[in-house]
């Protein structure tokens, strides 16, 4: 029944000091659709594609608003994902309550972390089977943060996962020295372009099909002001998938001299 | 290995017939493959360091710190698997604050240890829960000056001794305090160290430990230099992976002399790039082409 | 001797009766400490241009016996609030002791994230009002000094009750009768004088208002503690001061203050 016998429970090391049980529940991460994250020295951005059951059905929700300065795009279980940020919106709103203050990303990361790690040592448990990318932004300015079933929590300047994942990582790879400097704009093309590359050949980005999340700071007069989390669904995606479309074939040149301006 | 498959190791605190754990030793398994950490104790303070290997090209540079502050006076590392580091961390911090709340002090750095030996003790009794997959390198300072009584509000009586002992009241220096440095297996077993090293590259690090002579009680390296003697054995443990591209992390504790007032904190960004110039520089294969490339590495590790 | 362990040791039940346990099932309801031992008085702050100045005397009361004279009533956070204690001074080590373990928690990562004097202030105000709603409050009252979000000086109050309030001078306990009609002469205006206030202005108000409260404040002492919060996020704090230029003459004009007693 088993592939071996060490794989049965969550608190057994294999010989080679490996717990099998959550490298299994890695596996369910990547069984979801692809999400995309990556950001820029002002924003945040979160770009997933969505699954239906049927023709018929609702399509799966893949990115959740946690609080004005924070969200989080989910691959894999979708309820698990749910707990976890029911959990990170009650934190959250904690924050505010007691000290006035919107929860640092790394700190709120921190906690479903050490949340996924009891579950990784304690028997009668299972790991989440969730990934998690999770953008905000505080005083040190805006974050990404991978979140794997294990309990492993990474800042990254990009990422993808979720099924396929691979040629959007691929994608932020070769583009990587771009992201800094883009604007909201730029950064939500680039975010959607990654994940047109994680398509399968026949399928394509639509309205249905496409969730982004989105926040940042704009600065006026050096100072600087929140741009809240901001969830796009529907047809509030349609210009955004245009404008990741009509430059295509212009962006090359255009980012290029964008990189040469930055590095002089 | 040789007991695999008999059964004795499917289950945790359970002992196979020639008396072993282990579950205990697949554990330390997962810490043999870990990035390497180090901590060196001098007389003037204690410096941690680890080699954390870039898995990614995207991880953002000079974040996902892994040297955590358990307290003011208190650094921990550790190597193997990250979560269960996260979890020893916290649980350390519980610790140094609740000793605070009973004794009203800071939790000396001995007592600490023991209470993590403990905890990680703990993990290798049930077969409900599973070892803790890492080793634990903890550094700290006792402070050797008076500490406040708790809630002082005042200086006290202006004549007299005031319950307080002088040097001259027992007619020798009163000494207090000191650094203090301790490493915590997954058994739950802890011993303190001069110079302390786990992960890959322990080997080669520890024999490089040991050429610095760290326990003879007439050494006298500093903590600059040992600053300097942690970015290079990182560098020279790195040597057997050295496909891999790595950071290195750094921080220290001083004595409340010392720059860092008895703190735990990162090695300041000067000293760091000197100690990472110099450790580059001792390496065998060293060519000054090595050097501008490694101005640039410096740079993103610190960000 | 007899057979039960748990009687070994104890009066005899035939020699003194039964054991009287009706202490235990008292009826009446749980309680708290309801009222302050040793207090601390008045707290003034004042904000000006670049900063904010706060002070507070150096003497702890055990009702009208001047029983410490050197506790320090301000307390610095993070190296850029300053908190101001007035009334119960457990309360107050108390307090800070849970700041302590604030701060500690707050310095776990290594940069960034400190709580500024707001977020100070919106949590003691919580703490105050968690007390009191659990019928065991602290009893404070508080000033806190430094920054707010965007960096500008913050002044504010926070009660045994919980209630917050927040102006351009503040002052506690007699202070809050004594001190602050004339601080507020600093700022006809409200908010709107703070831009015309400097430094040396604030800080002359606030030593002037020690010195009236030291005049006619009989649980308040000459020597006092006075920080200044700059914008620059820096603290100046001493907190060995005397009073300086004390007049008396206005004394003997007064029935009951001094010699003359009816």
């Amino acid at each position: 029944m088993f592939r071996n016998n060490y794989d049965n429970d969550s608190v057994t090391f294999s010989p080679q000091g490996r717990i099998f049980q959550v490298e299994y529940a890695q596996e369910a991460v990547k069984q979801g659709s692809v999400v995309v994250g990556l950001v820029s020295k002002t924003h945040a951005v979160l770009v997933a594609l969505k699954r239906n059951a049927e023709e018929l059905s609702s399509y799966q929700k893949k990115v959740i608003a946690i609080d004005d300065h924070l969200g989080l795009s989910l691959a894999g279980l979708a309820s698990d994902a749910r707990v976890l940020s029911n959990f990170m919106k009650q934190q959250s709103l904690a924050s505010k309550m007691t000290y006035g203050r919107p929860i640092p990303v790394e700190r709120i990361v921190g906690m479903i972390g050490d949340r996924a790690q009891t579950n990784t040592q304690q028997y009668g448990r299972r790991p989440y089977g969730v990934g998690l990318l999770v953008a905000g932004i505080d005083e040190l300015g805006p974050h990404l943060f991978e979140f794997q079933p294990s309990g492993m929590t990474q800042e990254m300047l990009a990422c993808a996962i979720g099924a396929r994942s691979q040629m959007a990582r691929t994608y932020l790879e070769r583009h990587l020295d771009e992201f800094a400097e883009c604007d909201r704009d730029e950064l939500l093309k680039h975010g959607l372009r990654a994940l047109k590359e994680s398509l399968a050949q026949d399928k394509e980005l639509t309205v249905d099909n496409t969730s982004v999340g989105v926040v940042g700071s704009t600065s006026t007069d050096g100072k600087k002001k929140l741009e809240n989390f901001k969830l796009y669904d529907g047809q509030e995606i349609a210009p955004l998938l245009e404008a990741s479309l009509e430059t295509t074939g212009t962006t090359e040149g255009e980012t290029a001299g964008d990189a040469m301006e930055t590095d002089s | 290995m040789t007991s695999i498959g008999t059964g004795y190791d499917l289950s945790n605190s359970v002992f196979s017939p020639d008396g072993r754990n282990f579950q205990v030793e697949y554990a330390v398994k997962a810490v043999e493959n870990g990035g390497t950490c180090i901590g060196i104790r001098c007389k003037e303070g204690v410096v941690l360091a680890v080699e954390k290997i870039i898995v990614s090209k995207l991880l953002k540079p000079g974040a996902n710190k892994r040297i955590a502050t358990v307290d003011r006076n208190v650094g921990i590392v550790t190597s193997g698997l990250l979560p269960d580091g996260r979890h020893l961390t916290s649980r350390a911090r519980d610790e140094a604050s609740s000793w605070r709340r009973t004794y009203k002090s800071p939790i000396p750095i001995n007592a600490l240890a023991g209470r993590l030996g403990g905890y990680v003790q703990a993990y290798t009794l049930y077969s409900s829960v599973r070892p803790f997959g890492v080793t634990a390198i903890m550094g700290g300072w006792d402070t050797e000056g008076e500490l406040e009584v708790d809630g002082q509000v005042g200086t006290g009586p202006t004549s007299g001794g005031g319950g307080k002992i002088n040097d001259h009241d027992i007619g020798e220096k009163i000494s207090r305090g000191g650094p203090g440095l301790y490493m915590i297996e997954p058994s739950g077993q802890y011993w303190g160290y001069y110079g302390a090293a786990t992960g890959k590259g322990r080997q080669a690090a520890k024999s490089e430990l040991e050429k610095l002579d760290l326990a003879s009680p007439t050494n006298n390296l500093t903590l600059n230099e040992a600053v300097k003697e942690a970015a290079r054995i990182i560098y020279v443990a790195h040597e057997d992976s050295k496909d891999k591209e790595f950071e290195l992390e750094m921080t220290w504790i001083s004595h409340e002399g010392g720059p860092t007032k008895g703190r735990h904190e990162e090695v300041p960004k000067e000293l760091f790039d000197a100690a990472v110039k110099a450790a580059k520089k001792a390496m065998p294969e060293y060519d000054d082409s090595d050097d501008e490339q490694g101005e640039e590495g410096g740079d993103q590790m610190q960000e | 001797m007899n057979h039960f362990p748990q009687a070994w040791g104890r009066p005899r039940d035939d020699i003194y009766g039964p054991y009287d346990s009706s202490h235990l099932h008292s009826s009446l309801p749980q309680s708290h400490t309801q009222s302050p031992a040793v207090t601390g008085t008045s707290v003034l702050g004042v904000k000006f241009k670049d900063g904010v100045v706060i002070a507070a005397d150096n003497l702890a009361s055990y009702g009208s016996l001047a029983r410490f004279t050197d506790v320090k009533r301000l307390r610095t956070f993070a190296g850029t609030s300053v908190i101001g204690f007035g009334g119960d001074v457990s309360d107050m080590q108390y307090l800070d002791r849970l700041l302590q373990s604030l701060d500690i928690r707050e310095n776990y990562s290594s940069h960034g994230h400190s709580l500024n004097a707001k977020n100070l202030h919106t949590y003691l105000a919580k703490i105050f009002y968690k007390r009191r709603s659990d019928f065991n409050p602290l009893w404070n009252n508080v000033l806190v000094a430094g920054l707010d979000d965007e960096g500008k000086p913050f002044l504010s109050q926070a009660d045994l009750l919980g209630t917050t309030f927040s102006a351009p001078t503040l002052a506690t306990g007699f202070g809050a009768h004594l001190a602050q009609p004339l601080l507020r002469r600093l700022v006809p205006h409200d908010e709107g004088s703070v831009k015309d206030v400097t430094r040396e202005m604030a800080i002359d108000a606030v030593k002037e208002c020690m010195k009236v409260l030291f005049y006619r404040d009989a649980r308040s002492s000459d020597r006092y503690s006075i920080a200044v919060v700059t914008k620059e996020g820096e603290i100046e704090m001493k907190e060995d001061e005397k009073l300086e230029g004390q007049s008396w003459a206005f004394a003997d004009m007064i029935r009951g203050y001094g010699t003359q007693v009816n």
